[in-house]
């Protein structure tokens, strides 16, 4: 090597020396040439040298044909929920949820703002005020799940998390809209989140992620030894807390057990380190056992405090009592996944190469006596570097994302037990590599009891050179896995914009009661119903009233294409104006939209569904309103005039 | 004050100030009784014997056992802990701390604000972990021999070194076998990890998020996994040889602006080198040989310069995974490459036309071996040569334009082939977990 430093060879020539340039690259000729040298590998006898040229699998949905699985996934730091189909991989849908949509006018609508602004904090209310915002404008959507009915899928609702304000969202499956929206008090940065599985889901557990004194008021932020972090049931009908439980360490990702005993949630920070390295500090993290019954015992029983209006029970450590139990477990584990055998629950090692299988079958005994915590590990192989999360594919075996080996290890449980207990066995049954670093990874209905080790999606963070090069932000790259066979195989990337975090995949055949069309007594307008009501207005009839209520205009409207009710209406400069529009069309895929030009206004109205929209008209003048959804072959002309007359001088 | 377990033999002025050396005893609490009784700077001389630990130090103390002064944890937390600067800890054997890797429980732990610990030629033996600087600052390991445990489950062992925030930390010409990893090194920098042996374990060294560092002559030998460099800027790999080694020799994850020269690996290893989202780096005169893969180079690795390996007898010697054209030489030196077709007319110990290492003809010469034979045979010429007109199958790719005609040698002593041989068939088994399902090129 010393040679090398003699040449005067530097680093700095090194970063000059970008090598890509000085390679001819061959361009549509090597196709011709393939054939001749394929030809010629054959005549050698080793007729697999070109691998993966075509890629070819069940992926390909044809035009005309429609997807086995819903996929609905999360879009991270985007704040909305998508829905793909799987295994096409086609985007179908995105809903908006914590974000501000466009398109469908989500964040501005009326019957958005309430739902997204009727369960805020007093503190939050005070912050947006502060800021001049109506709401919030981002969210950090991470998990997504759908409710259960003993065990499985019920197409009932979704459930999605928002990291960055707190939050919990609850999404209608029968219109695929978010329905209510609740910010989890006394807790911070709800991270993990997962509905009971069993006998339904009457809770959905919210881990908070950050640690911040009990009272966050600033009065002890400099004494961490006041830090909690804080478990939230929350009731899954009502959209509220149900109970909360202060926790020792923080809390990562979460789950439930196929019997409705208990959640488990990760700890990654069990030292309460408020840095990077002292978050790293100890060898063993923990996982919390969270005990249903007995807490709901507690709480009935009296044994909590009452804090900003929610029942606050105290889980920690040294607590002797039967709510929680911490089983130690590896440096900083993060996945934790429950396998559809009902039995196993799988616990990522992420900074340890290694699963943690707990056999949930054997928590009672550690509620119960002394016995070491440790004592329900079954199991615990070595897989490979950063294991984050765990899938299932109802057969016995389990499949783990490597985030720093960048694969998929498929294994097997009972191997894993063997191994564990001390037989020479092998648990591992394949690897293969994904592009690149994946996070979470969702088998077909694998996170219920009716896992049919179809599909494997693997949420990879991220593509590099896998597509064409878009600019220094690139997308994710959501690769689709065959796992029918012993060997998996990638078939499919599917690029992604920021960020999908999870995904699941709901079998076609749940989604009985998906709509078309709107029905006319949903609860979504409800408030603006009232309005109409008091303004003794139908808006389920063909409308076209003006209201005028002091500088306040409701002006009502019908939408059938390709025209509304109304070709004008005027309002004066200053006005508080309410735009309420019922869409009269019930053909399917017949949206309307209302867009007001130079005024920020745009809105989605479904088939047979009412919408309103108020803003003031601050500027005199003639302004056009028109339909952006296309509805119709006369679809530009569907448009109309707003006046507003200038103010008396 | 009394000082009935203390027999004060000697005291001798040092020559600065009032140190003393002290000689202890055996007993139950006569080395706990010594350092209540020591002056900064004093030297504790330990008589043959077992001490029972725990002992907390914490000041500037020196304790020499000569190598026959045991100190026994009895199973119950850690052995000795050092909390004081400028501790010295000489000859001694420490063994038996307790089992809870939910404390870190270890043979020594050097806590969070100590500095310049000095722990030479002790023995540590049957500990969770061996010996932890757990945030202590310019420490230094030096001759140890650590011996941890074999329990089948390996959470339930510890780490030969486990090295936490520990800037400064030198950890050289010591001895780890059995345990968990060599050296765990996470959220550090500074360090520098030189001249160990490693042996029967899982990871030689667990490297993670320590920028600014050393690895270097150390030697792997029959582990789960060689030098894993993760998450970590700016750490010199010199000079390490990784012998029988499992998954892989070398592992780059996103190790930046590194250099990484004068390795050896060889023998057993499914990856001589893993090279995943690590940039600029330059990988130079390293000997690559007898491994599933020479090099595994994915996730879109940039800027890195690859000159003066050796790539010998890998049944693949290049994996690339990507969709970009790479050249792997520099200022016109390139590469050996073992199964290289080429001629060298003029003489210049560079063969006369570039190489594509990831051509179809890696596939053919480890799936069927006889074809080496047929290397210079018209009908690979051939298939080389469509394919150097006509590059890829799938967009980019690796050449070296200048590829060399001899490999570096880097030389195995004895004893270490001795120890190589002893582990060589060790993970036959398990070769085939790898994946080969990416398309190479």
């Amino acid at each position: 090597m010393s040679d090398i430093e003699k040449k005067g060879w530097s680093r700095r020539s090194l970063l000059g020396a970008t090598a890509g340039g000085a390679v001819a690259a061959g361009a549509l000729g090597g196709r011709l040439s393939l054939m001749g040298g394929a030809a010629g590998v054959a005549a050698l006898g080793a007729g697999s040298a070109v691998q993966g040229a075509t890629a070819e699998g069940s992926f390909s949905v044809a035009p005309g044909q429609l997807d086995e699985y819903y996929g609905f996934w999360s879009s991270g730091q985007s704040g909305e929920m998508r829905i793909l189909g799987i295994p096409s991989m086609r985007e179908l849908m995105r809903v908006p949820v914590f974000n501000r949509c466009s398109a469908t006018g989500w964040g501005r609508t009326n019957e958005s703002l309430q739902i997204l602004n009727e369960k805020l904090s007093d503190s939050t209310r005070k912050m947006l005020a502060a800021n001049g915002q109506v709401s919030h404008q981002n969210g950090d959507l991470h998990h997504v799940h759908m409710s259960y009915t003993e065990g499985k899928y019920d197409g009932r609702y979704l459930f999605m998390n928002d990291k960055a304000n707190t939050r919990v969202a609850r999404v209608r499956c029968d219109v695929m809209k978010c329905d209510a929206i609740l910010e989890i008090p006394n807790a911070h940065a709800i991270h993990g989140m997962r509905p009971q599985k069993w006998p339904r889901s009457n809770y959905v557990f919210c881990n908070g992620e950050d640690e911040t004194p009990l009272n966050n008021d600033g009065s002890t932020m400099d004494d961490v030894s006041t830090y909690v972090n804080i478990f939230t049931a929350v009731d899954a009908d009502k959209w509220d807390v149900a109970w909360q439980v202060i926790v020792s360490g923080n809390l990562d990702n979460t789950d439930a057990d196929y019997e409705g005993k208990w959640a488990f949630s990760t700890c990654y920070n069990s030292e309460m380190g408020m840095n990077t390295a002292d978050m790293t500090a100890a060898d063993m993290d923990h996982v919390v056992v969270f005990n249903i019954a007995e807490i709901e015992k507690g709480i009935a029983a009296g044994d909590f405090k009452e804090l900003n209006g929610v029942k606050v029970l105290d889980g920690r450590k040294g607590n002797n009592k039967k709510y929680t139990r911490y089983i130690p477990v590896a440096n900083n584990p993060h996945g934790c996944n429950m396998a559809p055998d009902k039995v196993h629950l799988c616990v990522a090692g992420k900074l340890s190469p290694t699963v943690t299988v707990i056999d949930v079958t054997k928590l009672d005994a550690v509620f119960e006596s002394d016995i070491d915590p440790r004592s329900v590990v079954v199991a615990e192989p070595e897989l490979g570097l950063g294991p984050l999360h765990t899938a299932f594919d109802g057969k016995g075996n389990a499949f783990t994302s490597l985030f720093l080996d960048s694969q998929v290890v498929k294994w097997n449980i009972e191997k894993a037990k063997k191994l564990y207990a001390g037989e020479k066995v092998d648990p591992i049954l394949d690897k293969v590599d994904v592009q690149y670093q994946p996070g979470h990874l969702k088998t077909t209905q694998g996170e219920t009891l009716e896992a049919d080790g179809k599909f494997l999606v693997c949420l990879c963070k991220f593509s590099k050179d896998r597509f064409l090069n878009v600019g220094p932000l690139k997308p994710e790259n959501d690769q689709l896995i065959d796992i029918s066979g012993e060997k998996m195989k990638v078939i499919h990337d599917g690029p992604n914009f920021a960020e999908p975090h999870d995904a699941i995949a709901v079998h076609a055949s749940k989604m009985g009661n998906i709509r078309s069309v709107w029905d006319r007594q949903d609860k979504m307008w409800a408030e603006t119903r009232k309005q109409a009501e008091a303004d003794k207005v139908n808006i389920d009839d063909y409308m076209d009233s003006v209201i005028r209520d002091g500088n306040k205009v409701r002006v009502y409207m019908s939408s059938q294409a390709p025209s509304f009710s109304l070709e004008s209406f005027e309002v004066n400069e200053g006005d508080e104006v309410t735009v309420i529009i019922t869409n009269l069309d019930d053909i399917d895929d017949l949206t309307h939209g209302f867009t007001v030009g130079g005024h920020g206004v745009a809105m989605e109205i479904g088939p047979q569904a009412t919408s309103s929209v108020t803003f003031v008209a601050a500027n005199p003048g003639v302004y056009w309103y028109y339909c952006q959804w296309f509805c119709h072959a006369l679809h530009m002309e569907m448009r109309g005039r707003m006046f507003v007359r200038p103010k008396k001088a | 004050m009394s000082l009935p377990r203390i027999l004060v033999v000697l005291m001798l002025l040092a020559p600065s100030a009032q140190a003393a050396q002290v000689h202890v005893t055996a007993g139950v609490d006569s080395l706990q009784t010594a350092i209540a009784g020591s002056a900064p700077g004093d030297v504790l001389i330990l008589g043959p014997g077992t001490y029972a630990g725990p002992v907390t130090i914490d000041h500037a103390v020196a304790i020499e056992g000569g190598g026959q002064a045991v100190i026994d944890g009895n199973f119950k937390g850690t052995v000795i802990t050092i909390t004081g600067d400028d501790v010295t800890l000489r000859g001694l054997t420490v063994t038996h701390s307790g089992r809870r890797n939910e404390d870190i429980d270890a043979g020594i732990k050097i806590k969070k604000g100590a500095h310049r610990a000095l722990i030479e030629g002790n023995r540590v033996v049957d500990n969770m972990h061996g010996i932890d600087i757990h945030g202590g600052i310019d420490c230094t390991a030096r001759g140890n021999t650590v011996i941890g445990t074999q329990d089948p489950h390996m959470v339930a062992r510890g780490n030969g070194f486990y090295v936490w925030n520990a800037p400064g930390a030198i950890i050289e010409g010591n001895t780890v076998q059995y345990g968990r990893d060599g050296i765990f090194s996470n959220v550090s920098r500074k360090d520098t990890y030189r001249n160990n042996l490693f042996r029967d374990l899982r990871f030689a060294i667990h490297y993670m998020n320590t920028n600014d560092s050393e690895i270097s002559g150390n030697v792997s030998i029959g582990n789960h996994l060689g030098f894993a460099v993760m998450f970590s800027n700016r750490v010199v790999v010199k000079g390490n040889m990784s012998l029988s080694d499992r998954d892989h020799g070398v592992m780059l994850n996103a190790a930046n602006s590194s250099d990484i020269i004068g390795n050896l690996v060889r023998g057993g290893t499914r990856k001589c080198l893993f090279v995943y989202d690590a940039n600029k780096n330059l990988i130079a005169n390293n000997r690559f040989e007898g491994c599933g893969i020479g090099i595994h180079f994915t996730a879109g690795s940039e800027r890195s310069a690859i000159t003066g390996n050796a790539f010998i007898g890998n049944q693949n010697q290049v994996k690339y995974v990507g969709t970009r054209n790479l050249e792997w030489s520099l200022d016109g030196v390139g590469n050996y490459w073992s199964d290289l077709p080429g001629f060298d007319l003029n003489g210049d110990g560079f063969a006369d036309s570039p190489f594509r290492p990831n051509d179809l003809m890696d596939h053919i010469l480890w799936s069927q071996p006889a074809a080496a034979l047929l290397i210079g045979s018209p009908a690979v010429q051939l298939v080389r040569w469509s394919q150097s007109n006509f590059p890829a199958t799938l967009p980019g790719g690796v050449i070296d334009s200048h590829p060399q005609m001899q490999p570096i040698t880097i030389p195995v002593s004895p004893e270490y082939a001795r120890m190589e041989a002893l582990v060589a068939d060790r993970w036959l088994k398990d070769t085939e977990n790898d994946s080969d399902s990416e398309p190479t090129h």
